[in-house]
């Protein structure tokens, strides 16, 4: 598959993180390694972000956890994952053995939890880590840590301090300020930001039975192309904010839609709720980058940026 | 598993508010119990339908769709030849088992039903397929036996002594495999029951359709879509 116009270096003064493509798949939506193999070749796309990933195992939450809206979805999984030890010990040996570049995503309930996470990570030579910071499903840690940029910038700096590797940390939209976050991430040593997780949606469906209204409801974390126009807005706010690189997502489902996420100042992207859609569309989006690339004769990836933003 | 290119053999309308669909493509495996996830333009998700039926020489899967929202309207639209993308096979079916056997199905979930009660009639194992809906209107054909208006349940204790049971399949609301379950263990044998969630990715990876089973004695989580969506009666925690 034609992919060699897209490599993509992510980088900042201190540290840089190579990909082969800019597309990455969202964690969450792809599983912890292999499991997409039957539809793409896994090798063909920037980096898989693994499914969040605490320090013990998680059953997640009780009843229903998906509800779909008009052009997205509400989800309440709860970060439900098997734990640092057995993914290192099952998952890992999976991703090296087949050379799938990934990025661990990594949460925690405590401070304590993501420096031990951090440290792991660091023991186990992961090259990357993205930290969420963001996750609307769990009742604590995580979103309150993302939230504020004084915790933020502390649990940033104590993440940094235990690991070595490409430190991305994933911003939350369920903000007033996502400029105040992305610039406590990057003083506080970040390599690399990820936005946006999802927002903050509340699903309700009402039908009438017998002779009474049977409710259903689903409060969690909106994704899907819904959500397109305030991940733009974030990411550009973003931009402006901070130098170091961003990974772009949010409602990312067509070509188009990668060029315009550049033009706000993404230097990679992920894709989440679409490979739900279609298994395969990382490898298609990648492909067809690379051939509007070959056509249009752009040299490489950077150079698409360049064009992009210059017009 | 993978994506497929399906074409629309026919759209039959079988009640009042069901259709049968006959969809060519190259899937050459389906057993009872597992499904299929139809892309529609219309909706954000997939839509997942157990499969009715399938004939190995002509390649052609059977669903019954009943009339929802988006996903079904659009598909009762399609006409002779028109295209569908899906993902298939998807999920564990039924573990066929050499036993006198009674297939359950309520409402639509007589679907999977009518593809079992195939196998087993070409297994030469002897079966009895009762079937439940709300009213005449929304009958579909193809049980032994047929309730409307009442509850299937009303009658399976009678029918499995009469009969000499000795296996329960069954497909239809929660609580319907729930009291299904119930009986089973009641009767001392065995039940599959597949059950249904909404799901996202359909094939196990985002953890949307999640139920509680006993493993062992652990409380484990299991996916509907790819560790199910047939269950022994026995292993799931009914809520």
């Amino acid at each position: 598959m034609g992919i060699e116009k897209l490599k993509t270096v992510l980088k900042n003064k201190n540290r840089s993180l190579t990909l082969k493509t800019p597309i990455i798949s969202a964690s969450g939506t792809y599983g912890y390694s292999d499991e997409y193999e039957d539809f793409i070749d896994l090798n063909c796309f920037g980096a898989i972000s693994t499914k969040g990933i605490t320090l013990e195992k998680r059953l997640g939450n009780d009843g229903d956890r998906i509800f779909e809206v008009k052009g997205g979805m509400i989800n309440r999984i709860g970060l439900e994952n098997v734990g640092i030890e057995k993914f290192i010990e099952t998952k890992l040996p999976i991703l090296r053995k087949k050379k799938i570049d990934f990025l661990l995503n990594i949460a925690g309930s405590t401070s304590q939890d993501y420096e031990k996470l951090a440290l792991i990570a660091q023991k186990n030579n992961i090259e990357a880590i993205e930290v969420n910071v963001s996750c609307p499903n769990v009742k604590s840690g995580c979103l309150e840590f993302g939230l504020n940029p004084n915790s933020l910038y502390d649990l940033t700096s104590k993440i940094r301090k235990n690991y070595d590797g490409f430190l991305i940390v994933k911003l939350s939209p369920n903000t007033s300020d996502i400029k105040a976050l992305a610039t406590a991430v990057e003083e506080a040593g970040a390599d690399c930001i990820s936005a946006i997780n999802t927002l903050r949606g509340l699903g309700i469906k009402l039908d009438w039975v017998g002779k009474k209204f049977i409710k259903k409801s689903v409060q969690g974390g909106l994704s899907g192309a819904c959500i397109k126009p305030v991940a733009l807005y974030m990411v550009n706010q973003i931009k402006e904010a901070v130098k170091i690189p961003i990974i772009a997502m949010g409602g990312i489902e067509k070509l188009q839609d990668l060029f315009e996420f550049i033009s706000v100042g993404a230097d990679a992207f992920q894709i989440g709720t679409a490979n739900f859609i279609n298994p395969s569309i990382c490898s298609n989006l990648a492909k067809e980058l690379n051939e509007f690339m070959i056509k249009n004769e752009i040299k490489d990836f950077e150079e698409l940026k360049e064009v992009i933003k210059n017009d | 598993m993978k994506d497929y290119k399906g074409k629309i053999k026919s759209v039959k309308k079988i009640s009042i508010d069901a259709y049968e669909l006959l969809i060519q493509s190259d899937l050459e495996n389906a057993i009872s119990g597992q499904f299929i996830s139809i892309l529609c333009p219309n909706t954000t998700l997939r839509r997942p339908f157990s499969i009715a039926g399938f004939d190995k020489e002509t390649k052609t899967l059977k669903i019954l769709i009943k009339l929802k929202g988006d996903g079904t309207n659009y598909l009762k639209t399609l006409k002779e030849n028109d295209e569908i993308n899906f993902l298939a096979p998807l999920g564990n079916g039924f573990k066929i088992e050499n036993k006198k056997s009674l297939l359950i199905g309520a409402g639509i979930g007589i679907a999977p039903m009518l593809f079992l009660k195939d196998e087993l009639k070409n297994k030469n194992i002897e079966n009895y397929l009762i079937s439940g809906f709300k009213a005449q209107e929304e009958m579909i054909e193809g049980s032994d036996k047929t309730v409307i208006g009442g509850s299937v349940l009303d009658n399976l204790d009678e029918i499995i002594k009469e009969k000499n049971i000795e296996i329960l399949y069954s497909c239809g609301p929660h609580i319907v495999l729930k009291l299904v379950s119930q009986l089973a263990k009641k009767h001392n044998i065995e039940a599959q029951v597949a059950m249904e969630k909404t799901m996202a990715c359909s094939i196990g990876v985002c953890r949307g359709c999640i139920i509680k089973i006993n493993k062992q004695g652990k409380i484990e989580n299991a996916s509907v879509c790819k560790d199910g969506p047939v269950f022994y009666g026995d292993e799931v925690i009914w809520e």
